[in-house]
């Protein structure tokens, strides 16, 4: 807004010449005045002319704020006209012009004191109250009471008690009318707005304020206090838009009971009436607003709080968000700054490894001077510092052992007759100084000149003395160790059986594992695992004798017990020094009893359809520790179909996991899948624990009680002929006893015997393999199949062809198939007879 | 004389009948053939192999009956071999086809006769 009292226009200090706009206002301004005037005179008291409430000055002051002090011809001409009637015209100009002087300089001093029309501060109402209506009224009151005194309408003893009303009506005027005018032209500029849904409260509090001015006006019994509380209320609810107009209902109320002397006034003197009304209207002005400017201004804070809240939590917001996506960019950084210097110690490392481990020395001969350069290297793994003396052939020479020396000189000799750029490489050992004997392996190449002859050698030496022992060491405990564990399981009645043996890859551990299955009478089976404590060839060969010692006690038919007592006995006398584990485990396939006796040995798993367990056995322990021990055996009662797996520490027992571990991962891995076949249990367990290198040996046993169901024939028999009698006779009682009839089972047997007859002539060299067969009935048919591992030779004599023509003729629907790993020939031939499954 | 504990030789009149019992297999043919080739001697017509104690019989039995037929085909001495009808031994040589090359007889007396009167029927081609 601008403001009332600015100048208008371009140049300064020009007084703008006044439009007809203006002089509308003017003319509207007058007219309202004098309305104003004549109603505020009906409220008298003293004389005609002084009114506890005088309406114009408020209006006029309004006026002011809002339109210019340039409207005060209006205020000036319609005041004087007010006041003619009633005084003479002197008194009337001056009057008139305290009238007109008074809302002037109030408008100014608001204007100054930064006054806001919303009056929605308590400077606000401060500036209002103190400059408007307190300090401003004083002109008009001081000009109309000397006007007043001039036209002798009171005495010089009364102009203190005129002033006092005429300031007190005039202040009134600005305190009363001025704010409700504000509210009514600021109406729209408040914020919040009032919309309908207020009228009915408003309506309400209107009727109740109307009703309790009234009836504490009009009633004796001093019942003022009812009215504060209301205006308290309406302007807390409403602010000034509801203060302003019950302030100006209640003074108006208030001051028309006054002037008529009635209620509340009617005992009051012309004085005390005065007094009581002004302090009346001033306390219930003053309150109003106040209240009002204050809940406005908490309003206002609490929505700049509010917005500044806002604002804030979109700052947060935006700062977390900055702050994650920091985050997320430096975790990224520092990722990818750990892998690098992850990848870079790597290959550091391993740099340094390969070199290490390389050994690699290089040297050069030149033949002309008989200069021979040596690499730092080479010296280091001759064991001397690098360049420590000058180097001669003759010098290096001398390194190396007598019988060595000559063959490196026979090997130089060869290559220089020969004529050729390749030396033939030469292992050879030297002496270093400490007398330490070391492997070496050289390479050399020889180069001439356009003439042919040599003139230069170019070698490198590899020191390989730690590969040449490790290698011989593991090659024979790796060979030893597989020679002593059986070359293939036997295959009994009711049960599949399978093994796993791995030797470790690393150190020389080889050695000390050992597994067997040993078939007993009464279609029992033992099945033993062990481990030898130690590795390499000791615990290899104490391995070997442990195993024919449990071998030959069980077929003694030894209880498991003292199989394993026995065992005990074994191992001092072979090997005072040495303990094994071991688990000795006799297996009844047709009644699924399982006795265990365990000797400081890792507990067996059972693998049923619901998943893996530990059987937890009594512990005993290892043999070979305590003279005497009874060794106890456990039995277990399995259901068909269920598997028992024994295994050796070297699965579960690993330098990167705790024994706990290592158990807990065999057992989840066991329990995965638990119908699988027993080869694959084996294979995937090793594959699922020990994923690298194995460390140690490794040894695993798997047995599974076969399906009631699967009531199939197998049979292993070496590829000997003497054998073949052996197999007819087990295969022709198995027909038999499911029932096939003697025609079918006789022709059967002898397709089958031809079958592996062919095995033996064709597959096998002078050292014979094994021949599997398996026969199952199905669906009133019997299948028999041959298998063989090896591989068929190119057929010999003439009619080789016999066989296969009579087993064509036994079995009409007869298959051969041949691959890398042997032969298997199926036959099938539907049964005459019925049988019955 | 090789002898062999499945086979039982007796020569009369010029003809040597051997008897075989138990199994033949590749377990033992070989041997069975050498002692039948040493228990026939220049001189005999020819030779009655009985097989009707035989348990067992299977392609290396009929090989080696062929490789005799063979061989004493050469020196034109007459082989005859004993199946009894609805035995195990006739069953395998049927199947393998051998009734068509051997000569057959259901008993050692009618081999005998065969032999001793090769009229009877007519010689066989050699091989």
């Amino acid at each position: 807004m601008t403001s009332p009292f600015g100048i208008r226009g371009d140049r300064p200090g020009v007084v703008p010449r006044i439009s007809r706009d203006d002089l509308v206002a003017i003319l509207v301004l007058g007219v309202l005045y004098y309305a104003a005037a004549r109603l505020g005179l009906r409220l008298a008291i003293v004389e005609d002319n002084i009114t506890p409430l005088w309406p114009p000055t408020g209006l006029a002051l309004v006026a002011f704020l809002r339109y210019g002090w340039r409207l005060w011809p209006g205020v000036a001409i319609a005041a004087f006209l007010v006041n003619l009637p009633i005084t003479n015209v002197p008194a009337a100009v001056l009057t008139a012009a305290g009238n007109t002087l008074a809302p002037i300089v109030a408008a100014w001093l608001l204007e100054r004191a930064g006054f806001r029309q919303q009056i929605d501060r308590v400077r606000d109402v401060v500036a209002l109250v103190g400059l408007g209506a307190l300090l401003s009224m004083t002109i008009s009151a001081t000009i109309g009471s000397i006007a007043l005194l001039l036209s002798s309408r009171i005495a010089l003893d009364g102009f203190w008690g005129a002033w006092t009303v005429w300031w007190a009506g005039d202040a009134m005027g600005i305190l009363v009318v001025a704010p409700f005018l504000l509210c009514v032209l600021t109406w729209n500029q408040v914020e919040p707005k009032l919309g309908l849904r207020r009228l009915p409260e408003a309506l309400v509090m209107l009727a109740l304020l109307i009703g309790a001015s009234v009836f504490a006006m009009w009633n004796t019994g001093q019942l003022l206090f009812l009215v504060p509380p209301l205006v308290g209320w309406i302007a807390w609810r409403f602010q000034l838009r509801g203060a302003a107009p019950a302030v100006l209902l209640v003074s108006t109320v208030a001051a028309w009971a006054a002037s008529q002397m009635v209620g509340w006034f009617a005992d009051l003197s012309l004085t005390e009436g005065m007094l009581t009304l002004q302090l009346f209207n001033a306390t219930i002005a003053f309150t109003a607003f106040f209240l009002s400017a204050l809940v406005s201004e908490r309003t206002r804070a609490r929505e700049r709080l509010q917005r500044a809240a806002d604002d804030l939590e979109g700052r947060v917001r935006q700062r977390t968000s900055q702050l994650v996506e920091a985050n997320e960019h430096l975790g990224h950084e520092i990722t990818e700054r750990r892998d690098a210097e992850t990848k870079l110690r790597r290959s550091e490392h391993e740099l340094a490894e390969a070199q290490d481990l390389a050994r690699l020395g290089r040297w050069e001969w030149d033949l002309g001077s008989g200069t021979v350069t040596w690499s730092d290297d080479l010296y280091r793994i001759h064991g001397y510092a690098p360049g420590a003396f000058p180097m001669t052939f003759e010098k290096a020479v001398e390194l190396v052992p007598e019988e060595d020396r000559q063959r490196i000189e026979r090997n130089l000799a060869a290559a220089l007759a020969m004529h050729r750029r390749e030396v033939p490489d030469i292992e050879y050992r030297i002496v270093r100084p400490d007398g330490e004997l070391r492997a070496l392996l050289g390479r050399a190449r020889m180069f001439f000149d356009d003439a042919g002859s040599p003139v230069r050698m170019l070698g490198v030496v590899q020191d390989v003395t730690e590969r040449v022992d490790y290698d011989r060491q593991h090659r024979i405990a790796e060979t030893l160790q597989r020679a002593l564990l059986p070359q293939d399981l036997p295959m009994v009645d009711g049960l599949a059986l399978a093994a796993r043996y791995l030797p470790a890859e690393v150190g020389f551990k080889a050695g000390g594992d050992w597994y067997d299955v040993i078939p007993l009478v009464g279609g029992r089976v033992g099945l033993v695992i062990g481990d030898v404590a130690g590795h390499g060839l000791e615990a290899a060969s104490v391995m070997g004798q442990l195993r024919m010692a449990v071998r030959a006690y069980a077929l003694e038919g030894h209880r498991p017990a003292d199989v394993v007592a026995h065992a005990d006995s074994v191992i001092r006398v072979v090997a005072p020094d040495e303990i094994a584990t071991m688990m000795y485990v006799e297996v009844d396939p047709a009644s699924g009893a399982v006795r265990f006796v365990g000797a400081g040995h890792p507990p067996p798993i059972a693998i049923e359809a619901e998943g893996a367990r530990y059987l937890e056995l009594p512990k005993q322990p290892p043999i070979g520790v305590a003279a005497g021990w009874a060794y106890e055996e456990f039995v277990v009662d399995i259901e068909r179909g269920a598997k028992v797996v024994l295994y050796t520490d070297g699965l579960i027992d690993r330098r990167d996991i705790a024994l706990e571990e290592g158990l807990e991962r065999l057992l989840a891995a066991a329990g995965t899948d638990p119908g699988r076949p027993v080869e694959a249990v084996c294979r995937e367990l090793i594959t699922a624990l020990v994923p690298g290198e194995a460390a140690d040996d490794i040894a695993v046993l798997a047995m599974e009680r076969l399906p009631v169901r699967d009531e199939a024939f197998r049979f292993r028999m070496p590829a000997e002929p003497a054998e073949l009698a052996r197999m007819r006779r087990a295969l022709g009682g198995w027909l038999r006893g499911v029932g096939v009839e003697p025609e079918d089972t006789n022709d059967l047997v002898l397709a089958c015997a031809e079958a592996c007859s062919n095995a033996i002539r064709h597959a096998y060299g002078p050292s014979a393999g094994t021949v599997d067969i398996e026969a199952h009935l199905d669906d009133g048919a019997v299948e028999v199949v041959v298998r063989d591992f090896g591989r068929w030779r190119q057929r010999r004599g003439q009619d080789g062809g016999r066989g296969l023509a009579l087993i064509e003729a036994l079995a009409p629907s007869m298959r051969v198939e041949r691959s890398e790993r042997g032969t298997v020939v199926t036959m099938r031939r539907t049964l005459r007879g019925a049988v019955s499954v | 004389m090789t002898e062999h504990p499945n086979v039982t030789i007796a020569a009369d009149d010029g003809v040597v009948v051997a008897s075989l019992s138990g199994e033949i297999d590749l377990s033992n043919a070989a041997e069975i053939t050498d002692a039948l080739l040493g228990g026939i001697p220049n001189e005999a017509l020819g030779l009655v192999i009985d097989l009707s104690e035989v348990s067992y019989i299977d392609s290396a039995g009929v090989r080696m009956l062929a490789e005799l037929d063979h061989r004493l085909g050469w020196r034109a001495q007459t082989l005859r071999v004993v199946a009894p009808e609805e035995s195990r031994s006739r069953r395998v040589l049927e199947i393998a086809g051998l009734e068509r090359v051997l000569s057959l007889d259901t008993t050692v007396e009618a081999a005998r006769t065969s032999v001793q009167d090769p009229s009877e029927e007519p010689e066989l081609p050699d091989g």
